[in-house]
């Protein structure tokens, strides 16, 4: 019964994501997405939701994320105006700030991770979980 | 029903969009040098265009899928959870340095784009930047910027993250497997994660962790700037 499986994950989420929403409304200042997430990060780390419940639907929202932003990236075609008068600030943020993240973590990767006695023995692990 | 009201009805929207991406998938499965969110939606665009259809009405249909990144979001909790177990004893550190990094992140886009006398809608779409697409557009909306120029910048940041991002880093000597995942997860999200899968699988253990951390982490300090700004 795979549908049912795909069906009840889905259900799953979507109240997660409810609940994060009406949440959102009500003032806490994160996203509802967001906000869903955490609370079912902790549903999973207490055991309370089962993985396997949800792994297939997860899996397949996340596959396909692209499809569901299609409708919003379709309108970029009214900001012609806003884009072309912004280039210049809008590319210069992007290259700028994507080599001082991409430098900062990696640097601060390579300064403090190493030093963990785990370092060697995690790699196997991951590969033996996949 | 007549015709006209049949073809302006949201399913028709979604059932282009649904075709339009099937294509896309198809067209990067042949030339994989294609973004399939390039090619789903030109296509669409140029239709809209041709039959003088505004965006909005498009959108109606449109706004179902968009919908869809909610749960989608809440679902990123699953790989992060799988990949938060493997790495257990590294996950307080690398905490750290995805958080650090996506502080650097929000304020080097948005302070790159306001001293180059960018609007402040403009400046809020660049502060997410960095993160998964969902969660960069909730935090656009929370911070009052234009979705569609945080999604093309996101779309960017991994593309480019994803080729130029390797070399640079072996630039600055860093060679460490786990360093890598966690600068590439925390700068260029799903796309250059899924670029790792094929080099490294503890690369891509710990990319694909620092996505997730990185949008949960940008989002909370998106909270914290807002009330700052007001």
């Amino acid at each position: 019964m795979r549908w049912i499986e795909y069906l009840s994950g889905a259900a799953i989420l979507a109240a997660f994501f409810l609940l994060g929403a009406f949440l959102h409304e009500r003032g806490v200042p994160v996203p509802g997405g967001v906000l869903g997430l955490m609370l079912f990060y902790l549903a999973l780390t207490c055991g309370a939701i089962k993985l396997k419940w949800v792994e297939r639907t997860a899996g397949l929202l996340l596959r396909h994320m692209v499809l569901l932003f299609v409708p919003l990236t379709v309108g970029l075609m009214e900001m012609g105006p806003i884009l072309s008068h912004q280039a210049l600030a809008i590319t210069a943020s992007l290259l700028v700030s994507l080599a001082a993240v991409m430098l900062t973590t990696g640097l601060l990767g390579r300064w403090l991770l190493p030093a963990l006695p785990d370092a060697a023995k995690e790699a196997p692990e991951a590969e033996a979980k996949r | 029903m007549s015709l006209s009201a049949l073809a302006q009805h949201p399913a028709v929207s979604i059932a282009i969009t649904l075709l339009s991406y099937a294509l896309a998938v198809r067209l990067h499965q042949r030339w994989r040098s294609i973004p399939p969110i390039v090619a789903a939606c030109l296509p669409i665009i140029a239709m809209l265009l041709l039959f003088h259809e505004p965006y909005a009405r498009y959108n109606l249909g449109g706004n179902y899928l968009t919908w869809l990144l909610g749960p989608a979001t809440v679902g990123l909790a699953v790989p992060m959870y799988r990949n938060g177990k493997i790495l257990r004893r590294s996950l307080p550190t690398l905490a750290l340095i995805v958080l650090i990094g996506s502080i650097v992140g929000m304020i080097t886009a948005g302070g790159t784009a306001w001293l180059l006398g960018a609007p402040l809608p403009v400046v809020m779409s660049a502060v997410p930047k960095s993160v998964t697409t969902p969660i960069a557009i909730e935090v656009c909306r929370e911070l009052g910027g234009i979705p569609q120029i945080t999604i093309a910048l996101v779309i960017l940041a991994g593309v480019l993250g994803a080729s130029f991002g390797p070399p640079l880093l072996r630039l600055a000597r860093i060679h460490d497997d786990r360093a890598i995942g966690a600068a590439i997860g925390t700068a260029s999200h799903g796309v250059g994660t899924a670029s790792l899968v094929h080099r490294s699988e503890m690369q891509a253990t710990v990319s694909s962790w620092a996505m997730a951390a990185a949008g949960v982490f940008t989002s909370l300090l998106a909270a914290l700037l807002k009330l700052f700004l007001h």
